[in-house]
């Protein structure tokens, strides 16, 4: 006999699904029409069945915990199946926001992020940053390199006669704003992801969903690097019938951000270590690899938003709107940013290139507290679905 | 009348091209009766040719070989002529092929060794049809002497009130009696009522308030409240009603019949009827006899039953594990109360009630039965009273356990609309248990949709009791009938007032009392109103049906009643006792009174008469004895090797049916028995079948329709009598060294006519296996 269970129904919690997009969450009648549609639902305790009732009830301790809400990947088949007109994919995808709101500290950033009137804020805040780091980079030239010269360092990266960011805005003041940005997140998700795995697994032993009494975290990193090439070839995604079309985009933006990123190191690599500045040339194999994964930045999350605007049955809310078009504007500033460099439109570079700052620090800064933050989340999901054998 | 005869048969369907048309004909002309046939006799010009015959007087009773009379019978009436309608078609040529059962050749015909089968039944079945042209005659309708086309409605509920309303509106007198102080029922005592009109989402004002004042703009409506029945003598369109105060005591009230040990004397005899009748007088001292009719009493002429229901007492339920005893826990009919108060509080200490949990199950994890006397009614007043929770407290919280939640029809808006509040919460689960937890109350459940063993904290818990008839506690009707004050065989619908639910709702088990809205069954207002113009229309039919001297239904139209040959008549009450509807009261000697408009014409009265002095103008022991006696039994004079006859008593409400449905599927089986269908196999005498095997018959069979819990029988007990009254006959086969196998009784609903020809096909084999009846040729 299992532990019996004091069902606490939150009201309030109830109040945030609707209000994230999952407001069809009290039409479940539970025939489980959803969990035989999903076609990457395991046999054992099959979601998205008891994720409904659960919500329907306002358990929050039973979703927020839950692993299973992160294997969903939205695919939209439960929702087409649905005989009561409930859409469990949307309210699985509003559970999910209500998680990463749930696990990210500070909270108040996280309900910020989340909250579409604080938009301006989020913006305002690196669009001041960014315009005083440009101040001082352009008109306190002389200061700063007097202060760099103390420590024995060159302050400027900038280039005479050619059109370069580091001109504008400073190399330093970029990685010195997010390095330590970056590390901040990391340690963000770190503490995060402790509660969140411990929460998993023991809601995992409680449902009965793993023969996992304690969590191995070797095993873990392990099933962690078997995952990696499910993530990657979008194995899970692809079964999906009703949003097949969906898979190639979101495949389309994980990679370009991953060529980013390479991308990104490498010249970090160059520029402090080879003392190199760019701009670099564009016969630079791994300025083709920046610019191949700029392009299908912008046309996976073009694609992205055309699809959400196309589906009427899918709910779009803020969480959405917000991540897709912080994206798409970081592809769209940077590639334009290049273009207008090319074209030697020095003001119009500086312009795009700032634009495209403020983009950068939205996506990078509230990584833990925006919908992005599934990357972390669902992959390790995944990964413990894979050690725990989640079937 | 004096019976001029004819016969018509039709060739076509097939008739012609299977039967030998000669040898048919030559049937009726050795009898001297003229035969016509027609290729196409249903045709207007075939209708026209024996219409020619009825005006020129030549005929006035008349053999249709044709069709089976389930059909074509619009085609071929002909007023004042008795129409006899032998079933060539369905009977005899669909289901038995010439592939099957080649003809004969003009040699084989007069050997011995060759027979026709298919046509010996043709010819069996036209010479069963032209006996009883003979035998029976056109009924006369019986009218009552005094007449009476008032209704009486009992209850002054949201029913009584929409029957008496749907009455009134279609011109007939309405009386309604009701025992309060004042009409509405238990809905006048509601906080709100389910939704009744689209998008059903939201609760409304009950509706017995508006019920009430348009009863007052009804002249014919009489509303007597604070008001009983002592007893309703008499038949439909005469009964006589004396009235009186509830609580008082009078000479009309009704008397009980005496239980059955009070029937036998001290040495276990059983009484004789003058005797008894004596016991009765005295057990019922201060009361009149039924017979006695009220010289004050009122003439009405149907009467609607809606006296309604009680709430279930919880306390008795055995559901000790549901905390019954705590202050907070209350039945659904107690939260109702609270509710029609003000805000929810609980009981025990006035405080806002805002986590309440609903149970609608006893639970226990045995079975997933409700509360008795629950029905879908009880879900939606969960639904609806926890509508009262969040309406009264933006956080109240309401649980709802059920094991079957039903919402038919638009009502299933009303689940969605609750489904949607984010304060209610619904699974199906088995409650375990219910107990005092700090300052409120926990529930322990198992087997819920969320998977484990739940539990749920609440302030109150509400257990969904049911709707007991009032016809559980009390006759209520008071009809003084010898067979009693109430409906006879409640037990068979849960003690609630009912004849057949699926076939005959708003009927019950006495003729001319309908009933309608929860003594029927449990249900919600809105149905209660629907039921009350189903009965309304009921009690219309019936007195307009009454009045022309028909029965009501299921025989609807039907003219003859039962007739007593009295001088034979042995008082032994076997008619009054077996009467599925009370219609006979015997009286101080035992000699039955006949109702004639209580009957329904089942004949099971015919049945039980062991001497054989009850029959129907149409149908009697003689009109069935003498087809039975038409059938040629072929025995070893005709052939080297005989085939075997059989004959089948086939109920006309079910079974004929379905062999019909046979036929019409060209489904063959053994062409040997002869059917003859009877108006309920509790008609069935005994007689036929003694005189079936006397005459030779290798095998009787009686196929009927389905008794017991589930029963079909049109007539609530006809093919349980036949079943009883075919084990007694085995005796007497016996005793004549005939086996009890020769006679079998079987069941089919009328859906079953892919396995009629196999439960035939097994008799006769059956039969076969025994070999040939001894008493053949003699």
């Amino acid at each position: 006999m299992t532990e019996t269970y004091l069902a606490q129904p939150d009201l309030g919690f109830i109040a945030q699904i609707r209000g994230l997009g999952g407001d069809t969450l009290k039409k479940c009648y539970q025939c489980a029409t959803c969990s035989v549609a999903c076609p990457i639902s395991p046999e054992n305790s099959p979601f998205p069945r008891k994720e409904m009732i659960a919500a329907s009830w306002g358990l929050k301790d039973r979703l927020i915990k839950n692993g299973d809400i992160w294997l969903c990947h939205n695919c939209g088949d439960c929702t087409d199946m649905c005989p009561r007109g409930a859409a469990p994919g949307d309210v699985l995808a509003a559970i999910r926001a209500a998680a990463i709101t749930e696990y990210a500290q500070p909270k108040a950033l996280a309900k910020a992020v989340n909250d579409p009137k604080k938009l301006p804020w989020l913006l305002g805040i690196p669009a001041i940053w960014f315009a005083i780091l440009a101040y001082i980079t352009m008109a306190q030239s002389d200061v700063m390199t007097k202060i760099f010269n103390v420590f024995g360092i060159a302050w400027s990266h900038a280039h005479e006669g050619v059109i370069a960011q580091a001109n504008f805005f400073s190399t330093w003041f970029v990685d010195l704003t997010f390095v330590p940005l970056a590390g901040a997140v990391v340690i963000i998700f770190l503490l995060s992801l402790r509660r969140f795995i411990t929460d998993i697994h023991e809601n995992a032993v409680m449902e009965g969903k793993t023969d996992k009494k304690n969590i191995d975290y070797k095993s873990l990193v392990q099933a962690l690097v078997k995952t990696v090439p499910t993530i990657l070839k979008h194995e899970k995604f692809n079964e999906c019938e009703t949003n097949k079309e969906r898979a190639t985009p979101h495949m389309m933006v994980l990679f370009s951000f991953i060529g980013l990123f390479i991308v990104t190191g490498i010249f970090f690599f160059v520029l402090y270590v080879f003392q190199t500045p760019g701009p670099y040339s564009q016969l630079n194999p791994v300025k083709w690899l920046g610019n191949i994964a700029g392009v299908a930045l912008v046309i996976g999350s073009g694609l992205m938003i055309k699809s959400r605007l196309d589906n009427k049955d899918q709910v779009s809310t803020y969480k959405d709107w917000y991540i897709l078009g912080i994206v798409f504007a970081l592809g769209v500033t940077g590639m334009l940013t290049q273009m207008a460099r090319l074209a030697h439109l020095e003001w119009t570079t500086y312009i795009l290139y700032y634009l495209h700052l403020i983009a950068i620090f939205n996506l990078f800064a509230f990584l833990p507290f925006s919908k992005m933050a599934h990357l972390v989340y669902r992959t390790t999901a995944m990964a413990y679905a894979e050690y725990s054998n989640r079937k | 009348m004096d019976k001029k005869y004819g016969v018509y048969i039709c060739t076509g369907c097939g008739i012609g091209d299977t039967l030998d048309m000669e040898d048919l004909v030559e049937i009726p002309e050795e009898e001297g009766l003229n035969c016509t046939t027609h290729p196409f006799l249903c045709s207007k010009e075939g209708v026209a040719l024996i219409q020619k015959d009825v005006d020129d007087g030549k005929v006035n009773a008349m053999v249709i070989g044709a069709c089976s009379r389930r059909v074509n019978f619009d085609v071929f009436r002909f007023d004042n002529c008795i129409v006899e309608r032998v079933n060539l078609r369905e009977g005899v040529v669909w289901p038995h092929s010439r592939e099957t059962y080649p003809a004969l050749t003009e040699e084989q015909k007069d050997d011995e060794e060759h027979f026709d089968r298919i046509q010996m039944k043709a010819e069996d079945y036209i010479r069963m049809g032209m006996i009883r042209l003979e035998k029976v005659k056109l009924p006369t309708p019986y009218l009552p002497e005094s007449f009476s086309k008032k209704i009486l409605v009992l209850g002054g509920g949201v029913t009584g009130m929409a029957a008496a309303l749907d009455a009134a509106k279609t011109g007939y007198d309405v009386t309604i009696v009701e025992k309060t102080d004042a009409l509405g029922g238990y809905a006048a005592k509601l906080r709100s009522q389910m939704p009744v009109s689209a998008p059903f989402e939201t609760l409304q004002a009950p509706v017995a308030d508006k019920l009430i004042q348009e009863i007052q703009g009804y002249p014919n409506i009489d509303v007597r409240t604070g008001c009983e029945v002592a007893r309703i003598a008499g038949q439909p369109g005469e009964f006589t009603v004396t009235f009186k105060k509830p609580g008082e005591r009078i000479p009309f009230d009704v008397p009980f019949p005496l239980p059955e040990e009070m029937l036998v004397d001290e040495t276990g005899k059983e009484l004789d009827p003058e005797a008894a009748h004596a016991k009765f007088l005295e057990y019922n001292e201060g009361r009149k006899d039924i017979l006695n009719l009220d010289p004050d009493g009122e003439l009405y002429g149907a009467v609607i039953l809606a006296a309604g229901w009680r709430p279930a007492d919880l306390s008795k339920m055995g559901i000790d594990h549901l905390g019954f005893d705590l202050p907070d826990v209350v039945s659904n009919h107690e939260f109702e109360q609270i509710a029609a108060k003000g805000k929810i509080v609980r009981p025990s200490d006035g405080k806002p009630a805002k986590n309440v949990v609903f149970i609608q199950s006893p639970g226990k994890d045995e079975d997933d039965a409700d509360f008795d006397y629950c029905g879908s009614v009880t879900s939606q007043v969960a639904l609806k009273q926890a509508r009262y929770v969040t309406e009264d407290y933006t956080d109240g919280k309401a649980f709802v356990i059920y094991q079957h939640m039903r919402t038919p029809g638009l009502q299933e808006y009303f689940y969605k609309s609750m489904q949607q509040e984010d304060g209610v919460f619904m699974t199906k689960g088995s409650v375990t248990e219910v107990k005092t937890q700090g300052n409120g109350l926990e529930v322990t459940a198992v087997n819920t949709l969320l998977g484990e063993n739940l539990a749920l904290k609440a302030d109150m818990v509400v257990v969904a009791g049911g709707m007991v008839p009032v016809t559980k506690d009390d006759p209520v009707v008071n009809l003084a009938y010898r067979q009693g004050p109430g409906f006879r065989d409640n037990d068979i619908f849960g003690q609630y007032a009912d004849s057949n639910y699926i076939c005959f709702p708003y009927e019950t088990q006495r003729t001319g009392i309908y009933a309608a809205g929860a003594i029927r069954r449990a249900m919600t207002i809105e149905e209660s109103i629907e039921d009350a113009s189903g009965a309304a229309l009921k009690a219309i039919q019936c007195v307009e049906s009454a009045n022309r001297g028909m029965s009501v239904h299921p025989r609807s139209g039907d003219m003859t009643f039962p007739e007593f040959f009295f001088q034979r008549c042995t008082q032994c009450k076997r008619c009054t006792v077996e009467c599925p509807f009370g219609a006979l009261d015997d009286d101080a000697k035992g000699t039955p009174k006949a109702n004639p408009t209580r009957c329904r014409r089942c004949g099971t009265c015919m049945g039980a008469c062991p001497e054989r002095i009850i029959s129907f103008a149409d149908y009697t022991i003689d009109s069935i004895g003498s087809q039975i006696k038409a059938v040629k039994v072929p025995s070893e004079d005709d052939f080297d090797e005989p085939p075997f006859r059989f004959l089948a008593l086939i109920c006309e409400n079910d079974a004929f049916p379905a062999l019909d449905m046979v036929g019409l599927n060209r489904i063959d089986y053994s062409p040997d028995v002869r059917f003859i269908p009877v108006r309920c196999l509790g008609s069935v005498n005994t007689i036929w079948i003694k005189d079936a095997l006397a005459q030779g018959m290798d095998g009787v069979i009686l196929i009927g329709c389905k008794h017991g819990d589930d029963y079909q029988c049109h007539f609530v007990k006809g093919s349980e009598l036949a079943e009883v009254r075919v084990k007694k006959i085995g005796d007497a086969l016996s005793s004549l060294a005939l086996e009890e196998e020769r006679v079998a009784f079987v069941e089919v609903a009328i859906d079953e006519y892919d396995k009629l020809p196999k439960i035939i096909n097994d008799f006769v084999e059956e039969v076969d296996a025994l070999g040939p009846n001894p008493f053949k040729g003699f």
